[in-house]
């Protein structure tokens, strides 16, 4: 029991991380990112690259490239390659496309990701995807498997915390005005002087880079990465996460993060066994599709919705970082409770 | 060369079963302006009502049509009672998107929950071979084929020579100026998804006989080349959706052949975001415009 709780508490931290990502493309400035999910696995596959080491015609499984580094360098590299991503697919579809058209063409962008990987297995594995890629300091720690599994979750809870503090941070600074601005009005945005393209091939690469860290995250807790993973109906379900907690408040989006990943699409498990798996999973994602309408039908704004930002007195701004700091107490200690 | 003519033949199959498919997509964005990603769903569902249909005893035709009504009755209650009101509540056209999601998932686990999770197939009829030059095609290929080519022609008739199919086009065109030449939106709005739920409907059958396989998440995969058929188009472009429905499923088959099967719908959708970087509106756009077609 102890061990599913960790390995939830780890799955919840990951959706967190992954959630704060797509609310600042989503949630702060309006880009409708579709293909969110690829960037997770950018991410958990650049990570598994750097640590499960150079391909021999020994191993098992086949990849194209691979190395091996010590700890945080996998994430890092993750993170870096989840930016460049970004400006890449940032640089093909930002620029010209209109809005629904962007949304739709990273829509398919999403699903070529999907094919690609799939069709050709000498790039990562194909369709059965990587798999035994190492966990860091598994082998220096000679702890029980819970033991490991709690040192993992501090490391990922540490790496959360970074994240969030950088987050913070932006949408606390005159960028994070300038991504409200874009997202409440991008005429009025490309009026008052702000290149919107930029602003948001900007945002896709900060919010790639945090996807594809909590790719990183993912991988090398669970050591396995396939493409049955990241089909593009997972990126739904953390829109419907971003939705749920609050759209634009870090706090009310991990709180989101926590109902959605953690409750519905994990937590479902520890219910007594009332039918076969695939029922389970069928009343699963019937529930979370419900859960999503009375929320855009009851509350569009989420549990904990964004607050109204005030100029000119200093409590505002020390408020500004308390409320979702609260947020992010209330989502840590709820799983370990 | 050979292989390459006789993949048209498929190719020109794929075409006429995403034909209606599309054109009911981009109807339901020209008349209501919500891009509708329980499509596919409803699709499946109704697919799967021609299949109880034909378990009852039905000719597989008959349950063809009693799936294309299902899904046009389906498709106007649920723009009626679940959409217009979110709509109504000033829900935006990205909060629409995540509706739709919502829904596409409520319906195809529902027809997961109904039917099971494992692919049932129609009764096939006799299956004979037909050749025209180098295609050859099965008799259901044909009539898949002729299926196509009739709402092809159904719906360039119904836009342009009824009152109401005009009406469509001046609600889509411009709801407003509609509304104060005397013409009721919120029927018009009906009549729209009526007639794309009749589509829809039919083209879950016909997905259904030309894989010969009927799943609960076949319309979700099909939904993708949907979407890419209209918006190569140019997104709310009848007769665009019907041009990229002829070029998405030509270009699927014939990269098959060329490239291998897996590589097939990574081209045809490479192509799709080639001629979007050129012509960001689609193809039909500009075109559409200038003839003030819907």
């Amino acid at each position: 029991m102890d061990y599913y709780l960790l390995t939830m508490c780890v799955y919840v931290v990951v959706g967190i991380v992954a959630c704060w990502g797509l609310n600042l493309q989503f949630g702060e400035t309006g880009v409708l990112n579709f293909a969110y999910i690829l960037f997770v696995a950018v991410g958990a596959y650049t990570a598994s690259l750097f640590s499960l080491g150079p391909h021999t015609s020994a191993s098992y499984q086949q990849y194209f490239w691979g190395t091996n580094l010590p700890w945080p360098l996998p994430w890092l590299a993750a993170g870096a390659a989840g930016g460049i991503l970004g400006l890449l697919v940032g640089l093909l579809v930002l620029r010209r496309l209109r809005g629904d058209y962007q949304a739709m063409v990273l829509l398919v962008v999403s699903i070529m990701g999907t094919y690609l990987v799939s069709a050709d297995p000498g790039l990562l594995n194909g369709g059965i995807g990587l798999s035994d890629v190492p966990a860091p300091f598994k082998n220096q720690l000679h702890t029980s498997q819970v033991g490991y599994e709690l040192f993992y979750l501090g490391l990922s809870v540490v790496t959360a915390l970074v994240i969030f503090e950088a987050l913070r941070r932006i949408n606390g600074s005159p960028l994070g005005r300038v991504l409200r601005a874009v997202r409440e009005n991008e005429q009025a945005a490309e009026a008052v002087g702000l290149n919107v393209p930029a602003i948001k091939l900007l945002v896709m690469i900060i919010g790639g880079a945090v996807a594809a860290m909590a790719g990183a995250i993912e991988v090398q807790f669970i050591g396995a990465w396939a493409p049955a993973g990241w089909t593009y109906p997972e990126t739904f379900g953390l829109f419907a996460a971003v939705l749920v907690g609050g759209r634009g408040n870090l706090g009310g989006v991990a709180l989101g993060a926590f109902l959605v990943q953690g409750l519905f699409l994990e937590g479902t498990v520890l219910l007594p066994n009332f039918g076969s798996p695939d029922v389970i999973g069928a009343v699963q994602w019937m529930s979370l599709a419900a859960l999503i309408l009375l929320f855009m039908w009851f509350r569009p704004q989420g549990v904990i919705p964004e607050r109204r930002r005030k100029f000119g007195d200093n409590e505002a701004g020390a408020l500004h970082g308390l409320l979702p700091a609260q947020g992010l107490a209330r989502v840590a200690r709820g799983p370990r409770a | 060369m050979n292989s390459v003519l006789s993949s048209l033949g498929f190719g020109i199959v794929t075409a006429s079963t995403l034909l209606p498919a599309a054109v009911g997509f981009t109807l339901q964005f020209s008349a209501t302006g919500i891009l509708n990603i329980a499509f596919g769903a409803q699709m499946t569902f109704a697919a799967f009502i021609a299949y109880m249909c034909t378990q009852a005893g039905l000719s597989i035709w008959v349950a063809m049509v009693l799936a294309g009504l299902f899904g046009a009755v389906t498709s106007a209650l649920l723009n009626r009672f679940l959409l217009t009101p979110f709509t109504r509540r000033g829900t935006t056209f990205f909060g629409m998107v995540v509706v739709t999601i919502a829904l596409a998932l409520l319906v195809e686990y529902a027809v997961e929950l109904t039917w099971g999770p494992l692919p049932v197939s129609y009764p096939m009829m006799t299956s004979g071979v037909v050749h025209v030059g180098a295609m050859s095609f099965t008799r259901s290929q044909l009539v898949v084929l002729a299926i196509g080519v009739v709402f092809a022609v159904a719906t360039h008739a119904l836009l342009h020579y009824t009152r109401a199919g005009k009406a469509i086009r001046a609600v889509a065109d411009n709801r407003n100026l509609a509304r104060s030449s005397g013409i009721s939106a919120q029927r018009i709005t009906d009549l729209a998804w009526l007639v794309s739920g009749l589509m829809g409907g039919a083209a879950g059958v016909m997905l259904g006989l030309s894989l010969s396989s009927v799943s609960y998440t076949m319309g979700d995969t099909f939904l993708i080349e949907i979407i890419a058929a209209a918006v190569l188009g140019g997104v709310g472009q009848v007769y665009g959706a019907m041009l990229g429905a002829l070029v998405i499923g030509v270009l699927l088959e014939e990269s098959a052949i060329v490239l291998g099967g897996a590589y097939a719908p990574i081209s045809a959708f490479a192509v799709l975001i080639l001629v979007l970087l050129i012509r960001p509106t689609g193809i039909l756009a500009g075109a559409a415009k200038a003839k003030g077609v819907a």
